[in-house]
């Protein structure tokens, strides 16, 4: 019988029988059957994996975490139930209240809405990941101060959505606070603190709007 | 969610290949993941397209500028340029969600959003956009729904990129099947007005690959008004764009969004509106003509004075921007 | 009796939350963080009917799903659901994806009823279908008449009539209800998110047949509570099984999906009011009625479906003519529970209201008004002090009188919470090492109001150190019990009971040791002559340090765009007093979070159920919308100090007024009233007369 030669296979049958071949083939390449070889690898890039739990790597804070996880599982999920890093807090896993932000590089996402292995390759940082050798960031520092926080359960990821402000601008106004945290929500009510928090943090003091008066 | 399988794609070809039979094309998530969650679509691989080439730049010509499908709404709101010569896109961009949805957002998946109709998206009621029998809005809480009403589904179309990129008069360009074609954003959404069951006129396996906006227009604006002052959808949104010369519009466009199911444009509105001086007298009219055929429902009457006030100003920002 | 002292360091200061670092470095573990040894996932079925017969529930499939160690019914053979929501079942399983998975095995058998109301006006029709069988949904109306209010009114130089509507509104607290709970042949220990760690130990001892010394509860940190996190909850118990089931601990915590659902809210009210008062502009004739739904309630007993949805009228206001009828309806929805401040918001609402319109029918300004009829002595400088603060006089305009399209109005409304006492049972106690260091154990919680900063503070005053050096311990049913956190009293409960401990440490260090002061530079020499024996101190509430009855008054200044309807706050004072202020940095952020949560009730909250099929149709952020920081305004508080009062709570004052202060400012600026909450952008189009009629 007649084995079928790789460029004259539509693309559906040929995906299936390199699959078969596995990887095992590209080593026996020889100049015929570069195409082969060139094949396998876009078909490796592209390799379907799941639904079952696969490896999956995810670097966070610095550390190196090798997990095992199905492809539906949310790089939330994977932060606060395959590993120890439960400062990210599910709010509402519907990409709605932000307890659960973390910056991918410098950039702040809702990690309830990422697919863990859609995470891999990334700089991820979590609010574990901000104060350096127990020293507060700027911005924890600034929120310590103005108590920015009361409950504590938004302040994650109110955190680090300042914190990636603060990348991007280190010069915000008020609007500007506003505008990056708009996808945060609080229920304590902490928000007026931790504008004054943002622009403290930024090197602007705010004044009390508080007065005391004896009632006597 | 239910399990599924994944891939990233590195080719449009193998993209398409591999969501044949039920898988879906992955972008930013936003929406996919959300419907996933609520068990409101069903896919057995969701396949990256992330990995696609070209299909990420801002492509800046003479005659038209080129946004990639894959361009995120956050690149669009920093894009300084765009914010000289597409006002309007940047004020679209800046209001979507919250900047964490920004910054994964693609302009492909912005377009092609599922309805956020309350019924839609509550997994137990079997509505007519899930191949049940009844509309639940249409005589039920309808405050956020289309005031043009006369099709079965009344879920408004919700894509702010949609509404200004109609006003600038742009094209989708999709990948179906293999080939290239060109969609009018009214075309990219007309499906929706006549088959409840579609949110746009996308088929399965259907791509954008980029959105196509003529420079023709120097002056753009858009605007919206929600319950709240920020992340939170548009009760009603609308966009103007015009060319301006001597104080007069050349081809005037505007449109509305959040108030039927495809962006709302009024041809006899733009017609009247082309070679008129701006000024509130005219925007009146104009946006008389744009409401002229409105069906509300029992909840909803109160878009009409949003609309018409949304119009009016719009329109009157076309003066000041440049 | 004993005194607070008068020159103070710490106390009245400010001084930043001693859990803020663990907060803000992700340490602090919440119990939906737990992650005992061999912990598993747990979740919830709930029903998708909002009326049913379950007849049986098969979990077989369930069980075999790869993972799943267990799984549990709420209750095994039939039994009645009465809302979209109601708990059938719960498993336990090594992942979030297998419990997912795993529900949706479970086989429910059911008859779904067609016959249920989810709208509270429609419940109370003759024909609406009954909540509870055999019950009639509205309970008999409670009349409570005072003078003689039908020869009143015509006696009256200005009358004024209006319906008033308040939603249901959702605590949502940021984290949801939820426990991990590990059942261990030793007994019980469940981590809580609760504002009552006692409450949750006898709940749970109670529904699995243990003795309370078998059940430990702790509660390091929560997510926010507002009063609906009292209890083991079905969802405490069923963990609890579960855990058993498993032989392992489990964490099982709401969705936020569950949350909306079906643990509390704050009842609705409907308020048919009419007011009149003498030409020289005094109260004198007072009638509502009102009614409202705390959903399924408690029970059907007596109709109604139990549960409380009454406010108290005419509120904060003496009339000596008045009729006042309340009655309660039941629903086919999740059940009310308490609520910062239950029965006050509403009721403030729709009575600052109405003050308004009466004065402006009496050609009063509406300040004035208040002053003559509430005689309140700290109110009257409250409003006094306020009204200066915020300029009012200057502000104030006549309704509508706002020139553009965009008009600006102000508006004040005045709130009292009658509680805020301590608890007498409150214990605590602290152990003192030969070191100086101290460490201070009570069972209360923090729920996000600096509880333990307040221990820490008095502490520090008292004993001559800084707070840093307090250790607090808070949160275990094996430490001294504590009051639940509720009801504005855990910091009047807690602050005499630490000065108890303070005074009796102090007494017995200066005994050990022989100095006569044993506070500040000769603590730690004091301590040195414990020896080798730490001292440990138990201290319970004494009376004299703390008062119940705070009262607050609010004033908003308001945008409204008259083309769109969009309001924007622009500014709040709110001028409040409690009593000795402890810790000034804390109580701000108290009454900030009182207040965004009014303006929340005012402008934004409300669930909305279907008629036709029976469910809520906003269960997520998504459409129950919580103000955001882009909708927040600036905050400016006025303190009212008040220390000859003792310590009060401040928790539930700083919320009432806010919705009444925000409608007042709305009607001020367009002339017209909005009557139903929440003031949203249809509804002021709607007053303005610009909503085109529907014909339908």
């Amino acid at each position: 019988m007649n084995k079928p030669e790789p460029e004259n296979l539509g693309a559906h049958s040929r995906r299936t029988f390199l699959k078969s071949l596995g990887t095992v083939a590209a080593t026996a390449a020889t100049a015929q059957v570069t195409s082969v070889a060139a094949e396998l690898e876009k078909v490796n890039a592209e390799k379907v994996v799941g639904p079952n739990a696969v490896p999956v790597t995810l670097k966070v804070n610095g550390q190196k975490l090798k997990l095992l996880l199905e492809p539906r599982v949310t790089l939330l999920d994977a932060l606060r139930n395959y590993s120890t890093f439960t400062g990210a807090k599910e709010g509402c896993d519907r990409a709605t209240c932000g307890a659960c932000t973390v910056l991918l590089g410098d950039t702040p996402v809702y990690s309830c809405q990422k697919l863990a292995i859609e995470a891999q390759g990334e700089e991820i940082t979590t609010v574990e990941g901000l104060a350096k050798n127990e020293k507060l960031s700027k911005v924890q520092s600034a929120f310590l101060d103005q108590d920015a926080l009361q409950c504590g359960y938004c302040t994650p990821g109110f955190v680090m959505s300042v914190t990636a402000l603060l990348k991007r601008n280190s010069h915000p106004n008020a609007a500007d606070v506003k505008h990056a945290c708009a996808g945060n929500l609080c229920r304590c009510g902490t928000q007026p603190r931790i504008i004054q928090a943002a622009l403290k943090a930024a090197g602007v003091e705010t004044a009390s709007r508080t007065e005391v008066v004896d009632y006597v | 969610m239910k399990a599924f399988e994944y891939a990233t794609a590195h080719s449009t070809a193998s993209a398409r290949e591999l969501v044949a039979g039920n898988g879906a094309y992955l972008a930013g998530g936003n929406d996919l993941l959300g419907l996933l969650k609520e068990y409101l679509v069903s896919a057995n691989i969701l396949v990256n397209i992330k990995s696609l080439p070209g299909l990420d730049k801002i492509e800046r010509g003479e005659k038209h500028w080129s946004i990639g499908s894959l361009v995120t709404v956050a690149q669009i709101e920093d894009d300084m340029e765009i914010k000289k010569v597409f006002p309007g896109l940047h004020e679209a961009a800046s209001d979507v969600a919250s900047q964490q949805i920004r910054n994964v957002a693609t302009v492909g998946g912005n377009l092609a959003q599922h309805s956020r109709c309350w019924y839609f998206r509550q997994r137990d009621v079997p509505c007519l956009k899930k191949n049940g029998d009844l509309c639940y809005a249409r005589n039920g809480e309808n405050r956020y729904h289309s005031l043009f009403t006369g099709n079965p589904c009344i879920s408004p179309v919700v894509s702010s990129l949609a509404t200004i990129f109609t006003s600038l008069d742009a094209t989708a360009i999709v990948l179906r099947d293999g080939k290239e074609i060109r969609l009018s954003m009214a075309e990219l959404y007309q499906r929706a007005w006549e088959n409840p069951l579609a949110h746009n006129s996308l088929n399965h396996g259907d791509l954008i690959l980029r959105v196509e906006i003529p420079t023709a227009r120097n002056r753009s604006a858009y605007m919206q008004v929600s319950d709240k002052h920020a992340f939170d959808w548009a009760l009603v949104s609308c966009a103007a764009a015009a060319e301006v010369v001597a104080g007069k519009l050349k081809s005037p466009r505007v449109a509305l969004g959040s108030i039927s199911p495809v962006p709302h444009q009024v041809e006899a509105a733009n017609h009247f509106l082309d070679g008129k001086v701006l000024d509130a007298a005219t925007a009146t009219q104009a946006a008389d003509l744009i409401l002229k055929d409105a069906k509300p429902l029992e909840h909803n009457a109160y878009k009409m004075p949003i609309a018409h006030a949304l119009i009016r100003r719009t329109l009157l920002k076309l003066k000041g921007t440049a | 009796m004993s005194n607070w002292p008068t020159e103070t360091k710490y106390i009245s200061h400010a001084t930043t939350r001693i859990d803020a670092p663990a907060k803000l470095t992700g340490k602090a573990r919440y119990a939906s963080d737990i992650q005992a040894e061999g912990w598993l996932y747990g979740m919830i079925l709930r029903s998708k009917w909002p009326a049913a017969k379950i007849l049986s529930i098969n979990l077989e499939a369930a069980l075999k799903i790869p993972g799943i160690k267990a799984a549990v019914t709420v209750k095994d053979g039939p039994r009645t659901i009465r809302f979209y929501g109601e708990e059938l079942a719960a498993v336990a399983g090594t992942s979030k994806q297998a419990c997912l998975d795993a529900l949706r095995a479970i086989e429910v058998q059911a008859e779904p009823r067609h016959d249920f109301v989810v709208n509270e006006a429609e419940a109370r029709k003759e024909n609406a279908a009954q909540v509870w069988e055999g019950s009639p949904n509205s309970s008999k109306p409670q009349v409570r008449e005072s003078g003689s209010v039908d020869t009143a009114f015509p006696e009256c130089a200005a009358v004024v009539e209006g319906f008033y509507s308040t939603p249901i509104q959702i605590h949502h607290p940021m984290e949801t209800h939820g426990n991990t709970i590990s059942w261990t042949d030793d007994g019980v220990k469940a981590w809580a998110s609760t504002q009552g760690i006692s409450s949750v130990r006898d709940g749970l001892a109670g529904a699995l047949q243990l003795n309370h010394s078998q059940v430990r509860v702790v509660t390091e940190y929560m997510g926010g509570g507002f009063g609906a996190k009292f209890g083991a909850g079905v969802e405490g118990i069923l963990a609890a099984k579960l855990s058993k089931a498993a032989k392992a601990p489990v964490r099982l915590m709401l969705t936020r999906f569950e949350q909306a659902l079906a643990v509390g809210n704050r009842p609705s009210s409907f308020q048919k009011i009419k007011i009149g008062a003498t030409a020289d502009g005094m109260l004198h004739a007072f009638e509502a009625e009102n009614y409202g739904t705390a959903g399924i309630g408690g029970g059907g007993d007596g109709g109604g479906g139990g549960g409380g949805a009454d406010i108290t009228l005419p509120y904060l206001y003496k009339v000596p003519n008045s009729r006042v009828k309340q009655s309660v309806v039941a629903v086919n929805a999740g059940g009310a529970r308490a609520f910062r401040a239950p029965g006050n918001p509403p009721a403030s609402f729709g009575m600052e209201s109405v003050m308004d319109d009466l004065a402006v029918k009496l050609g009063m300004d509406p300040l004035e008004f208040r002053l003559k009829n509430d005689p309140n002595p700290i109110r009257q400088r409250e409003y006094k002090l306020g009204a200066e603060k915020f300029g009012w006089k200057q502000k104030y305009s006549k309704p509508g009188s706002s020139p553009g399209v965009v008009k600006i109005g102000v508006g004040c409304a005045a709130g009292a919470w009658p509680a805020g006492g301590g608890s007498s049972d409150t214990q605590g106690e602290a152990q003192i090492n030969p070191d100086g260091s101290i460490e201070f154990r009570l069972g209360v919680q923090d729920i996000g109001t600096g509880t333990r900063t307040v221990i820490a503070v008095i502490a520090a005053e008292l004993l001559g150190l800084k707070p840093e050096q307090i250790t607090v311990k808070v949160g275990d049913t094996n430490y001294p019990p504590g009051p639940g956190s509720g009801g504005s009293t855990t910091c009047p409960s807690i602050s005499p009971t630490v000065f108890d401990i303070c005074q009796k440490a102090l007494a017995q260090l200066q005994t050990q040791s022989g100095l006569a002061d044993a506070r500040g530079a000769n603590w730690f020499a004091a301590c040195k002559k414990l020896g080798v024996s730490p001292l440990v101190v138990h201290g319970k509430w004494q009376r004299g340090l703390s008062a119940d009855r705070a009262c607050g008054v609010q004033f908003a200044e308001v945008e409204v765009d008259t083309e769109t309807g969009l309001v924007t706050v622009k500014k709040i004072l709110g001028v409040h007093d409690c009593g000795l202020i402890i810790n000034k940095l804390t109580l701000e952020s108290q009454i900030n979070g009182g207040i965004i949560m009014g303006m929340g009730y005012a402008l934004y909250e409300e669930r909305v159920m279907d008629d036709l099929s029976g469910v809520m149709l906003n269960p997520n952020f998504e459409t129950y919308k919580l103000p955001g920081i882009a909708d927040v305004p600036n905050i400016d508080i006025v303190l009212i100090n008040m220390p000859e009062r003792g310590v009060i709570g401040i928790g539930e004052p700083a919320t009432i007024p806010t919705a009444g202060a925000i409608a007042n400012a709305i009607a001020n600026a367009i002339g017209v009233r909005v009557c139903s909450l929440p003031i949203t952008p249809a509804k002021i189009l709607a007053a303005l007369g610009k909503v085109p009629p529907v014909t339908t």
